[in-house]
C-alpha cells in the first residue's frame, strides 16, 4: 500500500513536474507584443520617391499576406514607413529613434543615408537589413547588415558574358557609365564579364549626373564605331541615350544592354516605343511560372498602372518574409527585456538562413551574402520582357 | 541624453556653424558658397588623416580650419570685392569641383564614400565648445570697425569707399573667416557622421543654409541660431507624415519670411527696441 502511495505520489509530482517545466518553457518564448512593429526607414519623398515607393507597396503587401495567413506567431505585422528622403540628418535622426526599441530595422534606403545611420544602429547592436543597396555599401557594417546581392565582382561578369555570347558578331562595346554611388565598380564588373567573352572595351563614355543633353554623349560613343552599346546609368538617362541613339541610326537594338538599376520606371515612361528590341538585366524573371509571383505581378501592375515589377520592387518583400521566418525559427518574444538578445537571434538567423524560398528564389545566405542568386537577361519585345538568359 | 536628441544638437550646432560662414561675408553683401566646398574639402581631409594616419583630433581640427583659411584666402585675392554675383557662381562653381574630384578619387573612396571615421565619441561638447567661441568671434567682428564697416558696404559701396574703407581687404577678411569656420564645420561634421559620401555636400545643402540664414535673418548673428535649431528640429516636432514635406516646409517658410520680414525674424531692429525697452536703458 504503502509502495503503491508512494509511487503514484511520485508519478503525480513527475507529471506535475513535466507540466510546470512544459507551462514555463511555454511562457518564456510568449510572444509579449500585440504587433509586430518593423520600422522601414524608406526615401518616400525627394528626387527617388518612385522606387521608395514600390519598396513599401511591397513591404506592406507582404505584411497583408503574412497578417491574413494569421500574423508571426499568432501577431500581426506592420510595416512601419519612416520617410528619410535622401537627407543624412534625418536619417540619423530617425535612426536615433530607433535604437531603444526596434527589434529590427528595415533600410536606410539611398546609399547617403546607409552611410550615415547605419553606423547608428551598429553601434546599439541593431541589425539593418539594408536589402536595396550593392555588397560593398553593406559589408563596411558586418556583422549587422546583410548584403542582398552577391559580391559585385562576381555576380555581374557572368551576366555581361552571356549577353556577348548571345551577339557572336559583337566584338567591340562602349559603356556609358554614370559616377555615382557603386556603379562604377559595377560598370568594372560589366567590362570584366565582356571581356572574358572576347569583346573589346572601347573608351567609356561619362555620364553627367546633371545631363540634360545627351547627342554629345551619343556622338562620342559612335565615333569609336562600336557593335554594342552598355548603359550604367540612370533610368531616365538610359532611355534617353537609346532615343538618341535610334536617332543616329543605330538598328540592332539587342545590342544595347541596360543595367538592373536603370530597369525602373521611368526607363520605360521616358523610353517609350524606343525601347523594342534592347537587352536589359536584372534579378526578377517577370514571367516566372510561380502562382505567388503572378499574384504579385498583378497586384503591382493595377497599383502602379499596368507597369511591370521594376527590379528592386521585390527586395523588402523578402525581407518582411525572412524577419518573420527569423521571429518564427529563433523563438523571439519581442519581450523589451530581451531586446539585445533578440536582435542578435534575427541577424544570425538572416545572415545564414539556408533555402530561403523568396518570392523569385530560393536561396542560400553565408555569413550575410547570398549564394545561389541568378541574374536575369531579356528582351523587350512587343513592349514584354523575354528571357534570353540566366547567370548565376 | 537620448540618441535623438545628441544628433539633433550636433547637426543644429554645426549648421549654426555654417549659418555664421554664410552670414559673415553677407555682412558685405556676398553669398559665399565657397563654405561648402571647403567643408567638403575639411571633411575628407579629416576622415583620411583620422582613418588612414592616425592623426589625433585636435591636429586634425587646427589644421582643417587653416585649410579654409588658405582656401578662402587663395580664392579671395580674386573675389574679395567681387559683387555678389559672381562670388555666387565662384561658389556654386567650386562646389561642383569638388565634388567631382572626391567623386573621381579612389583614395577617397570615390563615389562609394568614406566608412568607419574614429575620433572623439562625445562630439557634443566639442561642438559647443566652439560654437561659444565662435559665437564669440563673430560678435566681436560684429561689434567692431570691421563690422561697422560691412554694414556700410551692404548698404552702399561708394559711400563706404568715401568713408575710407577697403572693400577689397573687408572682402577678403570676412571670407577667411566664413571659410575657416565652414573648414572647423566640416572636420566637426565628419568626426559626427563617422562616415563621407560626395552626396552630403550637395546643392540641397546651399539651399538649407540659405533658409536658416534668411529665415532667422540676415542682419544679426542671433537669427542664424533661431533658424537652424528649429529648422532642423522639424522633423522631430511634427509626425512623420508632415515632417516628409519639410522641404516644402522649408521653402514655404522662406517665402514668407520674405514676403512679410524681408530682414527675417531677428532683425538689427528688433535687438535694439528690446535694449531700448529693458531697464538698463530707461534714464530719469
Amino acid at each position: 500500500m504503502k509502495c503503491k502511495t508512494l509511487r503514484f505520489f511520485s508519478i503525480l509530482i513527475l507529471v506535475i513536474g513535466i507540466v510546470f517545466a512544459s507551462a514555463f518553457h511555454i511562457f518564456g518564448q510568449e510572444v509579449k507584443v500585440s504587433e509586430w512593429n518593423i520600422p522601414f526607414l524608406n526615401t518616400i519623398t525627394g528626387p527617388i520617391a518612385s522606387i521608395g515607393e514600390y519598396m513599401s507597396w511591397s513591404a506592406n503587401r507582404a505584411a497583408e499576406e503574412i497578417n491574413a495567413a494569421g500574423g508571426v506567431r499568432g501577431v500581426p505585422i506592420k510595416i512601419e514607413i519612416i520617410d528619410t528622403g535622401v537627407d543624412k540628418d534625418k536619417a540619423m535622426e530617425e535612426m536615433a529613434k530607433l535604437v531603444d526599441s526596434a527589434l529590427v530595422v528595415m533600410g536606410p534606403v539611398p546609399e547617403a543615408c546607409i552611410m550615415a545611420a547605419v553606423p547608428i544602429a551598429v553601434k546599439a547592436g541593431l541589425f539593418s537589413m539594408v536589402s536595396s543597396t550593392s555588397y560593398e555599401y553593406a559589408v563596411e557594417y558586418f556583422p549587422w547588415t546583410l548584403s542582398w546581392y552577391p559580391i559585385t565582382e562576381e555576380k555581374l561578369p557572368p551576366i555581361t558574358a552571356a549577353w556577348a555570347k548571345l551577339h557572336p558578331d559583337m566584338k567591340t562595346v562602349v559603356q556609358f557609365v554614370e559616377n555615382w554611388a557603386a556603379w562604377p565598380p559595377m560598370a568594372e564588373a560589366h567590362a570584366v564579364g565582356l571581356e572574358s567573352a572576347g569583346v573589346k572595351m572601347l573608351s567609356q563614355v561619362d555620364v553627367p549626373t546633371d545631363a540634360i543633353m545627351f547627342e554629345p554623349l551619343v556622338l562620342k560613343a559612335l565615333a569609336q564605331k562600336p557593335d554594342g552599346i552598355m548603359l550604367t546609368c540612370n533610368s531616365e538617362k538610359a532611355a534617353k541615350i537609346i532615343i538618341e541613339l535610334v536617332k543616329k541610326g543605330w538598328t540592332d537594338k539587342s545590342k544595347i544592354l541596360v543595367f538592373s538599376s536603370a530597369d525602373d520606371t521611368a526607363l520605360y515612361t521616358t523610353g517609350g516605343d524606343s525601347l523594342e528590341g534592347i537587352s536589359i538585366y536584372n534579378y526578377i524573371d517577370l514571367n516566372l511560372d510561380d502562382p505567388r509571383w503572378q499574384a504579385f505581378r498583378e497586384a503591382y501592375k493595377k497599383d502602379h498602372n499596368g507597369i511591370e515589377p521594376a527590379s528592386l520592387s521585390t527586395n523588402y518583400y523578402d525581407s518582411v518574409y525572412m524577419i518573420k521566418e527569423a521571429i518564427e525559427n529563433t523563438g523571439v518574444t519581442g519581450d523589451p527585456a530581451k531586446l539585445a538578445e533578440e536582435r542578435i537571434k534575427i541577424r544570425d538567423y538572416c545572415r545564414n538562413v539556408k533555402g530561403f524560398k523568396g518570392i523569385q528564389l530560393t536561396w542560400d545566405m553565408t555569413d550575410g551574402v547570398p549564394t545561389g542568386k541568378g541574374t536575369f537577361l531579356f528582351e523587350i519585345e512587343n513592349g514584354e520582357k523575354v528571357f534570353k538568359a540566366m547567370a548565376k | 541624453m537620448s540618441e535623438v536628441t545628441y544628433y539633433f544638437l550636433g547637426f543644429a550646432g554645426i549648421y549654426v556653424l555654417m549659418g555664421w560662414a554664410l552670414y559673415l561675408p553677407y555682412r558685405v553683401g556676398q553669398l559665399n558658397f565657397l563654405i561648402v566646398a571647403c567643408m567638403a574639402i575639411t571633411a575628407y581631409f579629416g576622415g583620411f588623416a583620422a582613418r588612414e594616419w592616425g592623426w589625433p583630433f585636435i591636429v586634425i581640427l587646427i589644421i582643417g580650419i587653416l585649410f579654409g583659411a588658405t582656401i578662402a584666402f587663395i580664392f579671395s585675392l580674386a573675389i574679395g570685392d567681387a559683387p555678389c554675383f559672381t562670388v555666387v557662381i565662384v561658389g556654386l562653381t567650386s562646389v561642383f569641383i569638388v565634388k567631382t574630384v572626391i567623386e573621381n578619387w579612389r583614395t577617397l573612396g570615390g563615389t562609394i564614400g568614406f566608412f568607419h571615421i574614429p575620433g572623439p565619441n562625445n562630439m557634443l561638447a566639442i561642438i559647443y565648445s566652439l560654437l561659444f567661441l565662435v559665437g564669440l568671434l563673430v560678435f566681436r567682428i560684429d561689434h567692431s570697425r570691421w563690422g561697422r564697416a560691412a554694414s556700410v558696404v551692404f548698404i552702399d559701396r561708394d559711400v563706404a569707399v568715401t568713408l575710407g574703407v577697403d572693400i577689397k581687404k573687408l572682402g577678403m577678411f570676412f571670407q577667411i573667416i566664413s571659410c575657416s569656420i565652414a573648414g572647423m564645420a566640416g572636420i566637426l561634421d565628419a568626426f559626427l557622421v563617422k562616415s563621407l559620401s560626395p552626396e552630403f555636400f550637395t546643392f540641397s545643402m546651399i539651399g538649407y543654409l540659405m533658409c536658416i540664414l534668411f529665415v532667422g535673418g540676415y542682419t544679426t548673428m542671433w537669427g542664424v541660431i533661431l533658424s537652424a535649431f528649429f529648422l532642423q528640429g522639424i522633423p522631430l516636432m511634427f509626425p512623420s507624415n508632415i515632417a516628409s514635406w519639410r522641404l516644402v516646409i522649408y521653402g514655404a517658410l522662406l517665402v514668407i519670411i520674405i514676403l512679410l520680414r524681408p530682414e527675417g525674424l531677428i532683425t538689427r531692429k528688433m535687438l535694439w527696441s528690446i535694449k531700448i525697452k529693458s531697464p538698463r536703458y530707461i534714464t530719469n
